[in-house]
């Protein structure tokens, strides 16, 4: 009982309703009631959700930060049936989502399963692996951009040997490869981490079980790694989409929503209508569209995923 | 249980009062908080703000004299140039306001003044009427917003022009461009020796370049009454033959090649088109006379022995009068309603003093002061100085760069529009019906 | 076990290693190239000389500062998300009112937001409260963004402490803040560990609430105070990429002073 107290949480384990049987000492002594969580309902509420209200009410106004808002009802609203980059910018922000997630998730997870294996050298080149996560967004997003410089970068360089002109960024497609390269490189280290933990967890019982069935390495990964892996991976994307929906810093660094308009996505544009053009309303209205894209996205990744049934991948064993 | 509960609806009450208030709050009264910050009393710190640059040392200086001589504390501080705009916005709102700053004029004062946060410099010139004789007129003009002044010329003018590299045009074998047909004829040339014709920076942060390409062209074809509509409000403006005209040059000028083939990942300056040009990989730019600064400060013996200048060619048949100047007049200084009015108006003679101006010739710059041109032989290099006077002074017309003309809400996106022009994102209709459909 | 060796896994980690290593030594390295030969070399070229000269222009400059800014902010931003998270993941899992249970879900919810989507309302409520431009400015947003994540895994981890214990302490007539203290925060120090990295990283790594919300050089950060050196250093790259590479010197000290801390930490964030 001490160890099951002491170790680091290291599964999933249902959430426990109490138990219905008869207690010795009446259900509410010593339990703490809602009060204990009003300071940091409070603060949430103030610095997030009250902010959400506040977009709400200023997506229905004409505002440019000086003076005070004019209400204008759905005039924003209307907007984005004129406004085709609108559709472009949500479509660009899945797309950066998908091209995200399909990179990381499983370089992430072959890399973090590697890592937990036992042999020697792994330890080093985990450290190595490691080093990304020292950078900041900002410094890993300035880093790429002059490694990609088109006249004193890599690409330049490279044209010299290859051909070509060195312009990589610059290109609607190169855009965007360069966004995922950036970010899959500055992420998997923190995902292959979170990998490596989940997979040392997997009792080695399983596995020696397979080989006794005859199962190679290939197989026992499938059948077994994998599925033990199942809520990591659920975590692991979740939060890849919470980052890959707000993924503003990159851009703006990287590309500045360029070219022309071909990384423009959902948040860039936000920023740009209010604090560049200074447009709050139609800002505000961006941002609320943001909102009810992450929503659906949350919503549809936690139902696919039943993450909210929250199962155990110990049962049976 | 009871007691937790009674305190619990208190305390949902409070917390829903509170939100509520404040972001009722929070919407409406940034503005008026800031109005109300200082009037004249306790005059107290003077914040002046700027963007960094080379010639911050001067206005350093001119700060640094002002409060000995009159014993004030007027503070400079200066911001990096990607961002400054923002950052003068957000302040405008807020607390942080600053007593003065430095803008670029015409449109870019239009908000500012609609919200009645700069002061009205008419009263300066009434007690200080050498604050209005000591400018060129037509630069003076461009620190009005609908005839009031709000805007004191501090720097020197910067029209746009050609730069180009002395050793490859001679090694090319050509001359700089006088007429359109010769620019076309350079491109030629120069693009089969494999050397970019013109440098461009096309990359996301840096449209404006491309803007200035456009900018004269339809200057050039159409006459400066073209954007004069624009400008006024008349979005008919766009559909006038010239601007067509101008977005398929470009288009033919992109396609032959003249701007290289990265252009759309190159920056401007240092590290991008400036040494472009400076290393000889680049045989041209189209860029303000701040360019020349950018040089001295980046390789200063190409600023001195390789780089050359020349004014925008003549286009062959074009209404515009080939002495048409597009570019920045000048920059401004403006005061708001958050500073000491007595000493703030005080600091404003300094912009037209011996000293001010005396430095920023020597920095290079070409003032717009009444006494400039005697001072103009003293400048670090008079045959620059006095090409840039010469053109803007003989120039029938000055055209102020249209994402400064335009206000902030059209400039942007039309500089994102420009770009796609440039990138092939978009032809040359697409161009003008997205330009129109701005305004 | 035989284990034939790998080939598949070997050939992998080996181009996962070229790509990890080449931008990062190119940093180095060209953090250490005088600014005349990196124009015309490019990054991927051996430096025909060292200097120091880079290194120095960023450390005399204002980057000191900016980086006593954002290790400030990251106190600021830990120590809010701790004092708060703790009792809410407390009365989450121990209440037993459907109000509890409703703190929870909307946690949960709170997942969901982006910060970008409410930062223009932040701002003003940020200007409202007086705090524009200072570095509570940075950490109080900050914090309250990093308590959704920090709810769910202190949930989690305080969920693990069994039920028998919490009743021994009850029939010894512990009152709940008795029972926090000496029995739920010592069991869950892990999870508090864990929610303390995240919240630093997040502090650490912010770029749009301090560019947004502050812009005057005593309140910058090094984020933005990277940023603002793309424009003002321009062709000095070697001095920029200075910059990059002694903006992850912090990290690396606490990388190397406490990295089974920093990595376990890490790894808590997907345990549960």
């Amino acid at each position: 009982m001490v160890s099951q107290l002491t170790a680091p949480a290291k599964s999933d384990v249902t959430p426990q309703q109490p138990p219905r049987t008869r207690r010795r000492v009446a259900p509410s002594v010593g339990r703490p009631g809602v009060v204990w969580a009003v300071p940091g309902l409070v603060f949430f509420a103030l610095f997030a959700i009250v902010p959400m209200l506040g977009v709400a009410y200023l997506s229905l106004t004409d505002w440019n930060g000086l003076g005070s808002p004019q209400f204008i009802g759905l005039d924003n609203w209307r907007r984005f049936a004129d406004d085709p980059q609108i559709v472009q910018a949500v479509v660009l922000t899945l797309v950066l989502l998908a091209g995200n997630v399909a990179v990381q998730l499983p370089v992430s997870v072959l890399l973090g399963v590697w890592a937990a294996g036992h042999q020697r050298n792994r330890a080093v080149l985990s450290a190595i692996f490691f080093l990304p996560l020292l950078l900041s967004t900002a410094a890993t997003a300035i880093m790429w951009r002059q490694l990609l410089d088109p006249n004193f970068g890599v690409p330049a360089q490279l044209a010299g040997v290859f051909g070509g002109d060195g312009n990589f960024v610059g290109t609607s497609r190169g855009a965007m490869i360069a966004l995922v390269v950036v970010t899959s490189w500055q992420f998997v280290p923190f995902h292959s981490l979170l990998f490596q933990g989940a997979a040392r967890a997997i009792p080695h019982t399983l596995y020696q079980a397979a080989m006794i069935d005859g199962a190679g390495r290939v197989r026992s990964f499938f059948s077994i790694t994998l599925p033990q892996l199942k809520n990591t991976l659920v975590t692991s994307g979740t939060l890849m989409v919470v980052g890959g929906l707000t993924a503003f810093d990159v851009v703006l660094v990287l590309t500045n929503g360029g070219p022309g308009t071909d990384t423009t996505i959902l948040p860039f544009r936000m920023y740009r209508e209010a604090f560049q053009t200074y447009d709050y309303g139609y800002g505000s209205a961006i941002a609320l569209l943001l909102l009810v894209v992450a929503t659906v996205v949350s919503l549809l990744l936690t139902r696919l995923s039943g993450y909210d049934k929250m199962q155990s991948t110990q049962e049976g064993v | 249980m009871k007691s937790n509960s009674r305190l619990m609806r208190r305390v949902i009450a409070a917390v829903g009062g509170l939100g509520l208030a404040v972001s009722v709050s929070a919407c409406g009264s940034s503005g008026t908080t800031a109005a109300a910050g200082g009037d004249g009393e306790g005059g107290g710190k003077l914040n002046y703000w700027t963007q960094q640059d080379p010639t911050d040392p001067v206005l350093q200086a001119a700060v640094d004299s002002f409060n000995a001589a009159d014993d004030a504390d007027v503070e400079l501080q200066a911001f990096a140039s990607n961002g400054y705009k923002d950052k003068v916005r957000a302040a405008m709102g807020s607390s942080e306001m600053p007593g003065m700053f430095f803008n670029w004029g015409g449109g870019s004062l239009d908000d500012y003044t609609s919200a009645g946060l700069l002061v009205d410099l008419g009263e300066a010139v009434q007690a200080n009427p050498e604050l209005e004789s000591s400018f060129l007129p037509s630069v003076l003009e461009i620190g009005k917003v609908d005839g009031t002044l709000v805007g004191v010329p501090m720097r020197g003018t910067q029209p746009v022009f050609i730069f180009y590299n002395k050793q490859v045009l001679a090694d090319a074998g050509i001359e700089p461009p006088a007429t359109y047909a010769d620019l076309e004829a350079a491109v030629a040339t120069l693009s089969d020796q494999g050397v970019t014709p013109f440098a461009v920076a096309g990359n996301a942060d840096s449209g404006w370049t491309e803007l200035m390409w456009v900018s004269y062209l339809v200057d050039r074809i159409g006459g400066p009454e073209v954007f004069e509509r624009i400008r006024s409000g008349d979005a008919s403006g766009w559909q006038d033959p010239a601007v067509l005209q101008a977005a398929e040059e470009i288009r033919s000028l992109v396609d032959s090649g003249a701007f290289g083939t990265n252009f759309q990942s190159v920056s401007y300056g240092s590290g991008g088109t400036s040494t472009l040009l400076s290393s000889g990989k680049a045989a041209m730019q189209l860029m303000g006379s701040w360019e020349y600064a950018t040089q001295v400060a980046d390789s200063p013996e190409f600023a001195a022995e390789g780089l050359g200048w020349v004014p925008f060619p003549a286009y062959e048949g074009g209404k515009g009068d080939p002495a048409n100047v597009v570019g920045n007049p000048s920059n401004y200084i403006s005061v708001t309603t958050s500073a000491d009015r007595a000493t703030a108006f005080d600091f404003l003679e300094t912009t037209y003093s011996e000293e001010y101006v005396q430095g920023l010739v020597d920095a290079g710059e070409v003032p717009v002061t009444t006494n400039a041109e005697e001072l103009l032989a003293s400048a670090p290099n008079p045959d620059y100085a006095q090409f840039q006077y010469d053109l803007v002074a003989d120039a029938p017309a000055f055209t102020q760069s249209w994402d400064q003309a335009l206000g902030l809400d059209i400039g942007t996106p039309l500089i994102t529009e420009i770009q796609k022009l440039f990138n092939g994102q978009s032809t040359p209709e697409q161009f003008v019906s997205a330009a129109s459909a701005l305004q | 076990m035989r284990t034939r060796p790998n080939y598949a896994a070997g050939a992998l980690t080996a181009l996962w290693l070229l790509v990890i290593s080449v931008p990062l030594s190119a940093v180095v390295v060209t953090a250490f190239k005088p600014q005349a030969g990196y124009i015309e070399d490019g990054p991927l070229s051996l430096p025909s000389a060292l200097t120091l000269d880079n290194v120095v222009t960023v450390l005399s400059g204002d980057f000191p500062r900016y980086v006593a800014n954002t290790l400030l902010v990251t106190l600021m931003t830990v120590a809010v998300v701790v004092a708060l998270a703790v009792p809410v993941g407390y009365a989450v899992v121990r209440g037993q009112t459907w109000l509890t249970s409703g703190v929870f879900r909307l946690f949960l919810l709170g997942l969901a937001i982006p910060s970008q989507a409410v930062v223009i309302p932040l701002f003003l409520l940020i200007n409202r409260l007086g705090l524009y431009d200072s570095l509570w400015a940075v950490a109080l947003p900050t914090a309250a963004f990093a308590l959704p994540v920090s709810v769910l895994v202190l949930s989690g981890a305080m969920r693990d402490i069994s039920n028998e214990l919490y009743e021994a302490m009850a029939l010894d007539g512990a009152g709940p803040s008795r029972v926090l203290m000496t029995l739920v925060v010592p069991l869950s120090k892990s999870g508090i560990a864990t929610i303390g990295v995240f919240a630093a990283l997040q502090a650490w790594n912010g770029f749009l609430f301090p560019l947004i919300f502050t812009q005057s050089t005593s309140s910058k950060l090094v984020t933005t105070g990277l940023y603002d050196y793309v424009a003002q250093y321009g062709a000095n790259v070697p001095a920029l990429m200075a910059a990059v590479m002694l903006s992850a010197v912090p990290i690396l000290l606490v990388y190397l002073f406490a990295r089974r801390a920093l990595v376990a930490g890490l790894m808590g964030v997907g345990g549960k």
